[in-house]
């Protein structure tokens, strides 16, 4: 059978296919397709020698197989060290044998390749660090799931993640109505603690276009009222979009590049919209590598650069704690061991380590503040990276995954794990969910809310 | 004043008795009860995996599953919404505290009904600390009535209130809820302040003079605006505070205790226990309303 129903070679465009393939639970039908889903050789062929280019060819080429990426990788580290999971191996044994058969490879190939490309790389890109060649194999990862995506060789939920950006341009199912609808609840609930406090919608000429991910209106959307205090203390002239608020990409994760594409656009024409003089994402990693650092090239910009400067979060923040913007009460700094996640990301993706460490020493009295070992554009990933927090079928691989952070959280011997990224966020959730290690961990936002110094014309009336 | 009962429930025994006073109420007074179920809290990042709230098992929610645990409601419920005109069930996914209040919003209900304590084992809590009932009685727009004890849910209907201030401004909130009930439902109400000397060796004069000056601040504070209302009395006890809450209710036999509730503490380590609000619900032998915002009052 070519095609199935679920499991195709067909993006999901309409909200009825996506229901029909939410319906279809844990993807039981949609993998036993898969099983019998053809291969395209053609077609896959065409895809490669159209869009591979020569950096790929060369570091396939002129990788030495010296093995120097092995301990790199901490899913080699946290396998046994098994010779599968060397990162030059795993390239070459999936990418590097399709390119090198030309596209003609079968269905088992295939299967092999995505459960290489979904639970056995994050994408977190520190294997290049460490490759003499600086081979990196993440990059790659990320090529080789876009074709596996466009023979329909992809993780269920991944499918369906990529399929919501499509349908409400959105990682969930959060329309434009229930977007501006949660942040005029977020501001009614706090504008009684916080008098004067607004999440203004689509103003134009603002000083900051705030966008966020998905899964705030969805389940957290203090996380959004967060934000806005913030930004209100600190005075911001700020605006979030009713259109192009979401800055996520699971189509990023899922290898949909045409989605990938039309998310950011999306974002993009936002800002060309209401024209703000910069905009500022969310503590999120993966939505500021798609938006900020990939996204200008998915659109075509020739600058590479998105239209406004577009920072992170914690950017924001520091600048916001550097100038005096947002005052810290010295007496509610934290004062436990408390320990910092650096997410890929922004960190080894874009090189944000000092920022975030600015931010701790404003928050945290000295001496309590612990390093991971390694850390900053060293560090590990969190366990759940690239997609691999939500894909059931790699559950136990991503469990075992999650060991790496764990070790390296417990050595710290601080019970406290800041983590400025909503991935990050949940592997270290899950982490505490799985193994029980007795950690607590945290956004930003909340920590130093709680902290804030606030100028009394800002104080709600005590009566 | 309650045209629309929120009823927050897991299902689980722990909640009968939110439910029974839910159901009461409704009969009596003519209101609708929403039947509010979160059947599961997110987990494992955008998949589709939630933890169910009563086994904690992890499932993936479907039509199907909604529908097996919208019929597990209905029968564990069904003499009560059969004994209602107007009930409905809802459910939904996302974390409890979060979609109780984004319902109330939703549905305009007047009272959101709730138990008390899921127990610590319970995926409410898992991963997601802090107590549910805290943060909806926070950020309710409308008061929040919770029932902790089996025994609290067995008074028909109010006759006695018991509105206990500490002088704050969501006790004025709390106040005018408590004299609207009192008016409509016609009961008797007992304005009280509990003099706060846990701790404290303090000299009897002293004690005293800091009765009367209470009691004079509630007769300055909320005598004007009790209009033509006149089944209320005034009592000031010096004590712990919760105890003292708890005491006067049992000693005038009410059947509703209304406080305000305004911590503005959400750390669930300091928040959870401690806070007389949560003391008075986890002792008090009838039901207790909190009122933090003067919307639905």
């Amino acid at each position: 059978m070519p095609e199935g129903k679920f499991c195709n070679k067909t993006p999901i465009n309409t909200e009825e296919q996506l229901k029909a393939t939410l319906g279809d639970k844990g993807g039981k039908q949609y993998y036993e397709e898969m099983n019998h889903l053809d291969v395209d050789s053609d077609k896959l062929w065409a895809a490669i020698q159209k869009t591979m280019k020569s950096r790929t060819k060369t570091w396939l080429e002129i990788c030495a197989h010296c093995g120097l990426c092995a301990e790199s990788c901490f899913l080699y580290q946290v396998n046994g060290r098994v010779p599968e999971q060397v990162p030059s191996y795993k390239i070459q044994s999936t990418l590097g044998v399709m390119v090198k058969k030309k596209g003609k490879v079968d269905n088992e190939f295939m299967q092999m390749c995505m459960e290489t490309a979904w639970s056995k790389c994050t994408c977190c890109n520190r294997c290049g660090m460490y490759c003499p060649h600086g081979i990196d194999m993440g990059v790659m990862f990320g090529y080789l799931r876009g074709l596996l995506y466009s023979q329909g060789f992809v993780p269920w939920e991944l499918k369906i993640g990529s399929g919501m950006h499509r349908v409400y341009r959105a990682q969930m199912d959060v329309t434009t109505e229930d977007w501006v609808e949660t942040c005029e609840w977020m501001a009614e609930e706090n504008e009684e603690d916080w008098p004067g406090l607004e999440i203004p919608v689509d103003k134009v000429g603002a000083d900051i276009m705030y966008t966020c991910n998905a899964r705030e209106p969805k389940h957290y959307p203090e996380d959004i009222a967060e934000a806005a205090i913030l930004f209100h203390v600190a005075g911001e002239n700020w605006t979030v979009p009713s259109e192009g608020w979401e800055q996520t990409s699971l189509s990023m994760f899922a290898g949909d590049w045409e989605c990938c594409k039309d998310n950011v656009l999306n974002v993009y024409a936002a800002l060309e919209r209401l024209k703000p003089k910069r905009a500022i994402g969310t503590e999120c990693g993966h939505a500021h590598r798609a938006t900020v650092i990939e996204g200008p090239y998915w659109a075509g910009r020739p600058d590479g650069q998105p239209p406004v400067p577009y920072i992170h979060y914690v950017e924001w923040l520091a600048e916001a704690l550097r100038t005096g913007k947002l005052k810290i009460d010295p007496a509610k700094r934290i004062k436990e061991p408390v320990t910092l996640q650096d997410s890929c990301n922004y960190v080894r993706n874009q090189g944000l380590k000092n920022v975030t460490r600015e931010i701790i020493s404003y928050i945290v009295e000295p001496g309590y503040f612990v390093e991971m070992a390694p850390n900053r554009e060293h560090n590990y990933c969190c366990g759940g990276g690239g997609g691999f927090n939500g894909i059931g079928l790699y559950r136990e691989q991503r469990n075992v995954a999650l060991r790496k952070k764990m070790e390296q959280i417990l050595d710290t011997g601080a019970k406290l794990v800041i983590a400025p990224c909503h991935n990050c966020w949940d592997a270290i959730r899950d982490l505490e969910e799985e193994y029980k290690i007795g950690i607590r961990w945290s956004f930003l936002k909340p920590l130093v809310i709680k902290m804030l110094d606030v100028p009394e014309h800002l104080r709600p009336t005590e009566e | 004043m309650f045209k629309k009962i929120l009823l927050a429930t897991s299902g689980a025994p722990s909640t009968f008795g939110a439910a029974r006073v839910a159901f009461d109420m409704a009969k009596r007074y003519g209101a609708e009860v929403v039947v509010f179920n979160v059947m599961g809290v997110p987990t494992k990042a955008f998949s589709q995996v939630v933890n169910d709230v009563r086994t904690g098992e992890e499932i993936e929610v479907d039509d199907e599953y909604r529908a097996w645990v919208e019929e597990e409601l209905k029968s564990t419920f069904e003499k009560q919404i059969e004994s209602v005109e107007y009930a409905k069930i809802v459910t939904t996914t996302g974390v409890p505290s979060r979609e109780i209040l984004r319902a109330a919003r939703a549905e305009d209900a007047d009272l959101i009904v709730m138990g008390a304590s899921s127990g610590d084992s319970s995926a409410y809590r898992k991963g997601y600390p802090g107590s549910t009932l805290q943060r909806v009685a926070k950020a309710a727009r409308c008061p929040v009535m919770t029932v902790h004890r089996e025994t609290a849910s067995y008074w028909g209907g109010f006759g006695n209130i018991v509105f206990a201030t500490d002088f704050s401004k969501q006790a004025e909130y709390a106040f005018r809820f408590a004299l609207n009930a009192a008016r409509e439902l016609d009961c008797d109400l007992t304005l009280f302040h509990a003099l706060d000397i846990s701790g404290k060796v303090m000299d009897q004069n002293a004690i005293e003079d800091k009765i009367i000056t209470a009691r004079n601040r509630i007769r300055e504070t909320y005598g004007p605006l009790m209009g033509d209302f006149k089944n209320f009395d005034i009592e000031v006890w010096e004590g712990v505070p919760y105890v003292e809450v708890v005491k006067i209710a049992r000693e005038r036999s009410a059947d509703l205790i209304v406080l305000a509730h305004h911590s503005r503490e959400l750390d669930p380590d300091l928040a959870s226990i401690g806070s007389t609000m949560e003391q008075v619900i986890l002792r008090a032998g009838c039901p207790v309303v909190s009122v933090s915002k003067p919307d639905k009052v």
